[in-house]
């Protein structure tokens, strides 16, 4: 008979791999072969993980169909080892799975719908920061705003999406037949983020998605106007920098 | 939270009644009806988020009632090193929730970084009773307060063991300081898959270290029993029940129901049967602050 750390060790090679060894430690039982109870622990190793990647990732598995999802889930759980205490976090890797093994990797809405799915999802229960308001900016003086630098909210993701990912997601949200794949060299560019305890998310225009991803790495306000400026023209660059920054406010994108 | 491990007299936390594990499908009609439910038992892993909508929700009824926090991923019987990470997120939710106890269960449920999401079974061991009260008493000391553990359900046993699990759970709890947390259903199947009496179990646990009892259904097997928690308490379970109170006195008491969640309105009326077998069984006794 073996120690407490061998034992547990040796179960653990049982449930992940299906090794046998174990058994020897296992007292008989009247009622059922120990192979069949031992059984129940394997299985429900296998069924946990599943009900998991169900929860988090709907719409892939409706995209994927049964059989599909089924491959799909078989494959990530092989490749995938639980490591986290929380049963949420088992699937935060498979938009990266998707995207790097075959055959899933040829064909990029796979990836795509992972990935908008966990954006979905980190909004959910993302921390609360105290979003910036537009009061908040009306105390910033007149002089302070070239410096003025703006932070996401811990809500948010941002997406360039390969595929329509987002409207097929939208469709099988709305239980009607979503669009065809549409596999194409433009880009979604995708914003999701919180408002109202709601996850949300729509798509941009390059312009404003540019200015978002800039003002993430730190561009102040005046970088902003001056990539705007650069982009679409000086006339009125000023406006739109201000128009998306309302919108973004309003949507409560932005922390204080 | 109500049981200082300075009390050397071993103060049990007040009778808080009959309460439900709370479920996402019953939020709105819970905060919105008012509905006859004493306390609710959260599972600590759902909340241990940075945010949003769980937490909210989280705030809100902790306002309208008592609540006590259950995990599962505590892994107290495992070889590997507690989880200080996990430990510090348990706390930092105690501190929001203000629990009137802490539970997980007696299991591991991974080595070597791996976390298996279930509940595995430990040899019941002089080796394991030592490295586990050891461990209770860590979390206990970090934590702050007595935590209270759960006999889990098995399928399998060791030729290791040494001794009964009711032996196993009573010597842990005293070496461990710690309280109870008597799963009657887990008992049920436990002892039909290992051939013991239920009863033994019961008279052979210490009454004064019992805190709460969970009832809930399982899923017959023939020659097994799976602890499902997916089904209504069945009548040989509620007969262990009524058993169990004569043992041990009023014990806050819930219905445990974790997949295949019906409506509240079933749950309460499972929650009415675990009151009326309460009164039948002890008289009526009203919880703490009723």
């Amino acid at each position: 008979m073996v120690g407490l750390k061998e034992l547990q060790e040796s179960f653990q090679r049982a449930v992940l791999t299906g090794d046998s060894k174990i058994l020897d430690e296992i007292s008989p039982s009247d009622r059922e072969k120990r192979e069949v109870l031992l059984g129940v622990y394997q299985n429900a190793y296998r069924l946990n993980l599943i009900e998991f990647l169900d929860n988090e990732y709907e719409k892939l598995g409706l995209l994927l169909g049964d059989d599909g999802y089924a491959e799909m889930v078989q494959a990530y759980i092989a490749n995938t080892l639980p490591d986290t205490p929380n049963a949420r976090d088992y699937g935060r890797k498979l938009p990266e799975f998707l995207r790097e093994h075959a055959p899933f990797s040829d064909a990029r809405i796979l990836g795509d719908m992972a990935d908008f799915e966990r954006a979905l999802n980190h909004a959910f229960d993302a921390a609360n920061d105290q979003p910036l308001t537009l009061e908040d900016l009306a105390s910033v003086p007149p002089e302070g705003w070239p410096d003025k630098i703006f932070a996401p909210h811990a809500s948010v993701t941002r997406l360039d999406l390969k595929t329509n990912a987002q409207g097929i997601w939208q469709a099988f949200e709305n239980e009607i037949a979503p669009p065809a794949i549409n596999d194409g060299e433009e880009p979604d560019r995708v914003i999701v983020y919180r408002q109202d305890l709601r996850s949300m998310f729509r798509s941009m225009v390059y312009e404003e998605a540019m200015l978002w991803d800039e003002l993430v790495k730190g561009v102040n306000f005046a970088g902003l106007n001056e990539l705007s400026a650069t982009y679409g023209g000086e006339e009125e660059a000023a406006i739109r920098v201000a128009g998306y920054l309302k919108g973004w406010i309003e949507c409560e994108m932005l922390r204080a | 939270m109500g049981n200082n491990m300075n009390d050397k007299n071993l103060q049990k936390p007040d009778f808080l009644g009959y309460g439900l594990g709370l479920r996402t499908d019953h939020y709105q009609e819970i905060l919105e009806g008012d509905p006859h439910i004493d306390w609710f038992e959260i599972i600590s892993e759902n909340y241990m988020v940075d945010g949003g909508r769980p937490l909210h929700m989280l705030d809100q009824i902790k306002e309208r009632y008592p609540l006590v926090m259950h995990g599962v991923s505590m892994s107290i019987g495992s070889t590997a090193p507690l989880d200080m990470d996990y430990l510090a997120k348990l706390k930092k939710l105690a501190e929001r929730v203000q629990p009137k106890w802490i539970s997980d269960h007696i299991c591991w449920t991974g080595v070597h970084g791996v976390n298996l999401h279930d509940l595995l079974p430990v040899p019941l061991t002089e080796e394991a009773l030592d490295h586990i009260a050891g461990r209770v008493k860590q979390v206990q000391d970090f934590l702050g307060t007595r935590i209270a553990l759960e006999n889990a359900s098995t399928y399998v046993s060791f030729e290791s063991s040494e001794m009964t699990e009711w032996e196993f759970i009573s010597e842990l709890s005293n070496r461990a300081d710690c309280w109870l947390l008597f799963d009657v259903n887990n008992v049920y199947v436990s002892a039909f898959n290992h051939g013991f009496d239920a009863m033994d179990f019961i008279r052979g646990v210490p009454k004064e270290r019992v805190v709460q009892f969970h009832l809930a259904g399982h899923e017959h097997n023939d020659t097994y029993i799976i602890d499902t928690h997916d089904n209504d308490v069945c009548d040989d379970v509620w007969a262990l029940y009524a058993e169990a109170l004569k043992q041990f006195g009023p014990v806050t008491t819930m219905i445990e129901r974790d997949d295949n969640i019906p409506p509240l309105k079933d749950l309460l009326v499972e929650l009415e049967m675990a009151r009326e077998i309460g009164a039948k069984t002890l008289g009526k006794f009203e919880p703490a602050g009723a």
